[in-house]
């Protein structure tokens, strides 16, 4: 019988058993410590592979759509009928919704309102995804190359899918949010009810309320709450379901379904110093002591962020929360 | 007997050396590609474990350790989950079936499948175990058991085709001897 810890089964070249073992062992505790290292060669691996899959792209969406179709067919009649019902109900909530939109804009301009800001997106494709026991991910065509970085908010016409965990040159991967590692802050309308929306490998994620002593309602709106400044505040996520042991959230986007999705870039700008007029000391009818430069020399002062370099653009992208959240997935 | 003088020849040793592990990688690599059938209702299976396992009990020789370490690398690079746990799993799994060698050689049949239903159900349980351990150290809750054990169900469902391909390979290009190292 083989003996299996021997060093050599036929020749001396051949490592020990006990050593493979070892060295195992070594890559785990190295994963666990150094992720960015694997992290790296993934994201190469994805690259590599991206024009493959794009060709591969429509012919098995077609296939997937077929046979995921299938079990539909039987029910499509239903379905209709509460198609149709459902849409009439939504036009006119969307006439609700178009005059509230008006209020709330004269309202905006009667208190001199700061609007939310404006995100760049990037459009991307979904190009593979992967379903496996300890990770559900989606790989997207659009890389760092395209300034689509980790900790950004991936978007379906929906609602919230994920974010970015992963960017390589041409790709980046997502973390979806019902994986087991996805962790986002979240806002529940009404009554603001601050809570973590964590993934726990089924279709709705689960939900633990920040405070014990707050009521929620099924159907009650969850968006991002922005807290941390990772993620923007306000996109839409889903709805509160009503669970046995608690409450989750059944969410708006299908990410099994998503085929063009928007990677939304969210990153503060410098916050500009006060002009001396806004001062309190101004406002007090009192001269400062030391004159004040004018804010256009101070904002000068301010390292600007660099212009995209074609050939180099990592250098150019923001990647303050990008990292911390990266992290924080691990 | 013609392949298996050519395959014995100095000049091919070195490319039938490498055929175990070829098709370990091609098995990661397949199973690891970034489609998703039927929406991703189920996993796809460990195709690498396949080659690891056929060829441990037919050709250890072929089949070594570090062979193993290399499947269950480019497993975890392409399978996106935490590092290294597919690494330990494959070789941990080699380990237990090249000291029951004899009795996981021994099988047939229905036998056979539940034979590898084993080795399959032992890496899933380290993998499993390890991204528990690991999630501990962070202060994270246990993995679900579902994923892996669809992972597992998955795996051994399609041992049977995955082992004909694995086989035909062996005897068209190795050879149908059986090691006795």
């Amino acid at each position: 019988m083989a003996n299996a810890w021997k060093i050599a089964r036929k020749s001396n070249v051949q490592l020990p058993l006990i050593l493979v073992v070892a060295l195992a062992v070594v890559v785990v505790l190295l994963g666990k410590a150094q992720g960015t290292l694997f992290d790296r060669m993934r994201a190469h691996a994805t690259d590599t592979m991206a024009p493959v899959l794009e060709k591969l792209r429509a012919p098995v969406a077609g296939f997937d759509r077929f046979f995921g179709s299938i079990t539909e067919i039987f029910s499509v009649y239903e379905q209709n009928l509460k198609l149709k019902e459902e849409n009439a109900r939504l036009r006119q909530w969307r006439n609700v919704a178009i005059v509230l939109q008006g209020r709330v804009a004269r309202y905006q301009t009667l208190l001199h309102a700061v609007p939310d800001p404006k995100l760049n997106a990037v459009l991307a494709r979904v190009i593979g995804r992967a379903n496996r026991p300890f990770l559900r991910t989606m790989i997207l065509d659009a890389g760092r190359a395209d300034h689509a970085l980790p900790g950004q908010a991936v978007m379906d016409a929906r609602g919230m899918i994920g974010r970015v965990f992963l960017a390589g040159q041409r790709t980046s991967w997502v973390i979806l949010l019902t994986d087991l590692n996805s962790r986002v802050p979240v806002a529940i309308a009404p009554g603001n009810v601050q809570a973590m929306m964590t993934g726990d490998n089924s279709a709705t994620p689960r939900l633990e309320l920040v405070s014990r002593t707050v009521t929620l309602h099924a159907g009650d709106q969850v968006t991002s709450s922005g807290d941390g400044g990772l993620l923007p505040a306000g996109l839409p996520i889903g709805t509160v379901v009503a669970d046995g042991e608690g409450w989750r959230v059944s969410l708006l986007a299908d990410a099994s379904a998503s085929q063009d999705v928007e990677i939304l870039n969210f990153s503060k700008p410098p916050e500009a110093p006060p002009s001396s007029a806004e001062l309190p000391a101004e406002a007090a009818g009192l001269k400062p002591q030391v004159p004040l430069p004018p804010a256009s020399a101070v904002m000068a002062q301010i390292p600007a962020p660099a212009k995209p370099k074609p050939a180099t653009p990592i250098e150019a992208a923001p990647v303050g929360p990008a990292s911390a959240d990266e992290d924080e997935d691990r | 007997m013609v392949r298996l003088e050519r395959a014995q020849a100095p000049r091919f040793r070195y490319l039938v050396a490498m055929i175990p592990m070829a098709a370990g990688l091609a098995g990661v690599a397949i199973a690891n590609f970034p489609v998703s059938i039927l929406g991703g209702l189920v996993p796809a299976p460990l195709f690498g474990l396949v080659p690891v396992y056929f060829w441990c009990l037919v050709r250890p020789d072929l089949m070594t350790p570090a062979v193993s370490f290399s499947i269950g690398f480019a497993e975890d690079i392409l399978s996106g989950g935490p590092p290294g746990i597919w690494t330990l799993a494959f070789v941990l799994t080699y380990a237990l079936v090249a000291r029951q060698r004899e009795s996981f050689a021994g099988l047939s049949g229905m036998a056979a499948v539940l034979g590898f239903a084993g080795a399959a159900t032992f890496a899933c349980a380290v993998a499993y175990f390890t991204v528990a351990g690991l999630n501990l150290l962070s202060g994270l809750r246990w993995p679900p058991l579902v994923p892996i054990i669809s992972e597992l169900m998955m795996t051994v469902a399609f041992y049977v085709p995955a082992t004909l391909v694995v086989g035909w390979l062996h005897h068209k290009l190795i050879g149908a001897s059986r090691s006795d190292v």
